[in-house]
């Protein structure tokens, strides 16, 4: 008998052989989803079902304007934290930082990070929402309750890192790494204490797993050097980590190979989203594969963006067997899935996923 | 004579900030022209930290310590350059390109080129293909180097050169091309000069293109 999708995911993030290779994505920008569905309203489901996918979680525009997470201040963050009018499944903790957005195309961005000093630190009391307070659970769980039929659903975390990396800025963060490591200490402590309270209410929910989003790394490797990232960093990630009582999946883009054995010891049960300019899928499966799930690999660089159907297929059928042979493997775009890739070559990575992922695999 | 120069490296290298500015004050003090120290100190340094980034020694958070150490000497040794009316080893403008807001990749081209000795002109981020030609009228640079981190961005790298082509300025420049997304053979198919996959390997190939000429 045919597994549901939410049996396909579990059984893959735990590293066994689901009938068929999911396919899920971290995100998938609003515009997109229009241009899939053809409107802004439907439910997560419909989209779900549309393209094959077996999990969903981030964010829907459900009729409203198609937009990103929208412009975080501290004026309006808290607010629409606690009351989101769009259907959501994130618990992000806003950027301590000055937004900007381009008046063109309303992407925001960060302009400065504002932890640069031990004075700073007051502001986490002006940013960062109440995570005890029940709004947002009430709201997500009647969510929960109505859309999430027989997928597997997700709830987007962060444990601290690329908070802290984001809300100093990279430049601080590193001058920081000399001048006053102590308050990097205290900038990631504080963000993973915030994750860990609302892990807490987050075990008590429907959710099947959680997807923690840290981006700490570039192509070359991780931003900082593997010792001050075990000093300064993993610690106070591991304070979140620990509370975690569901499935979790790490995400940070780059070349996490210098870290990976560091990140390991944090216990996640899968590892996102394997870029491939950085790091190479057959290595990360014969080195951490029998130790972790591997989610990702479709480039997101040249082949979803800028390349053509029939090289999707030929990516998409090279990954399964690459990360497929034995399971514990999903396929998903190597970041998210964003308005500027190609819708035909969306398209093409659903039909390609079905028609090779099937196990027992074709040799 | 005292050993500054290896000194200055050193301390470059590690990072140390305040020991570079008292060691290029004691090095001309010492007899030293900011020219060598400029010359044999900082810009040797830089190019250890690139080699360093590229062997996978280094990482972003190391090459950003060792640039502010850097400016701690380059910025005692630049006004008695400019005094002196001593030429740069050449001009470099640098922006990322239109659309695009992200600016570590670009800001570390800009460290990575003074520390390799080279008079640079940051245009900042989100820079349209007329705003780079402006800019080449205006500074005429040897290089004009983008940067680009979103697919969609990349697309007006290729726009700035035929910019650059439709204004009669592209054969008064060398183009390099970098970023995240940014290969060879996009680099190949925009009709850019070169691409550099790192800060330090723009400077290596700005290097090695000047010494060519």
């Amino acid at each position: 008998m045919d597994m549901t999708p939410r049996e396909r995911v579990i059984t893959a993030l735990r590293r066994g052989e689901p009938d068929q290779i999911p396919w899920m994505e971290n995100d998938i920008e609003e515009a997109l989803q229009e241009q899939i569905m053809g409107s802004n309203n439907f439910t997560p489901a419909q989209l779900c079902e549309k393209l094959g996918l077996s999990a969903f979680g981030a964010h829907f525009p459900m009729g409203q304007v198609a937009d990103g997470q929208g412009l975080v201040t501290k004026e309006t963050y808290q607010e629409s934290y606690y009351h989101p009018n769009k259907l959501t499944f994130d618990f992000f903790p806003p950027w301590i930082a000055q937004m900007g957005s381009d008046p063109e195309t309303g992407r925001t961005y960060i302009e400065k990070g504002l932890l640069i000093s031990d004075e700073a630190l007051k502001l986490f009391d002006e940013f960062l929402p109440d995570p005890n307070h029940p709004a947002r659970y009430e709201k997500v769980a009647e969510w929960l309750k109505e859309y999430r039929g027989e997928y597997a659903v997700f709830a987007r975390i962060r444990l601290g890192a690329a908070s802290t990396i984001e809300s100093m800025g990279l430049e601080e963060f590193s001058y920081a790494q000399v001048d006053n490591p102590e308050l990097i200490n205290k900038v990631c402590r504080r963000f993973a204490e915030w994750s860990a309270e609302v892990i807490d209410h987050l075990n008590e929910m429907d959710f099947d797993f959680f997807w923690a989003n840290d981006d700490l790394a570039g192509n070359h490797g991780p931003f900082m050097s593997p010792k001050v990232f075990r000093e300064l960093l993993l610690p106070n990630m591991r304070i979140a980590a620990e509370r975690i009582k569901k499935p979790w999946i790490f995400h940070s883009d780059g070349n996490l190979f210098p870290i990976m054995e560091d990140l390991l010891s944090l216990g996640m049960t899968a590892v996102h989203p394997i870029q491939p300019g950085a790091m190479d899928l057959g290595k990360m499966k014969k080195e951490f594969g029998s130790r972790v799930g591997i989610v990702g690999n479709i480039d997101l660089d040249y082949t979803l963006t800028l390349g053509t159907e029939e090289e999707v297929e030929t990516e998409v059928h090279e990954r399964i067997q690459t990360a497929g042979p034995g399971g514990g493997y999903i396929v998903s775009s190597a970041n998210s899935l964003t308005d500027y890739c190609k819708l035909e070559n969306v398209l093409a990575m659903s039909r390609a996923i079905k028609k090779y992922g099937k196990y027992p695999l074709e040799g | 004579m005292n050993n500054f120069l290896e000194e200055i490296k050193e301390a470059v290298i590690n990072g140390h900030t305040s020991k570079v500015q008292d060691l290029t004050r004691a090095a001309l003090d010492d007899g030293e022209t900011p020219q060598t120290v400029l010359n044999k100190g900082l810009v040797p340094a830089m190019s250890i930290v690139g080699e360093k980034f590229q062997k996978g020694e280094f990482y972003i958070s190391e090459m950003m310590i060792s640039a502010r150490a850097m400016y701690g000497g380059l910025n005692i040794v630049k006004p008695l350059l400019l005094n002196q009316k001593v030429e740069s080893k050449g001009k470099a403008i640098v922006g990322s390109v239109k659309g695009d807001l992200h600016d570590i990749g670009k800001n570390l081209v800009c460290m990575m080129l003074e520390g390799g000795g080279y008079e640079v002109v940051d245009l900042g981020v989100n820079i349209s293909p007329e705003q780079f030609v402006d800019a080449v009228k205006e500074h005429k640079p040897d290089f004009v180097m983008m940067s680009a981190l979103l697919t969609t961005t990349m697309a007006f790298m290729g726009k700035t050169i035929k910019a650059l082509s439709e204004n009669g300025l592209r054969e008064q420049v060398k183009i390099a091309v970098g970023g995240a997304p940014v290969t060879q053979k996009f680099a190949d198919s925009i009709g850019a000069d070169f691409f550099a996959s790192d800060a330090g390997e723009a400077v290596t190939k700005a290097n090695a293109i000047l010494y060519s000429l």
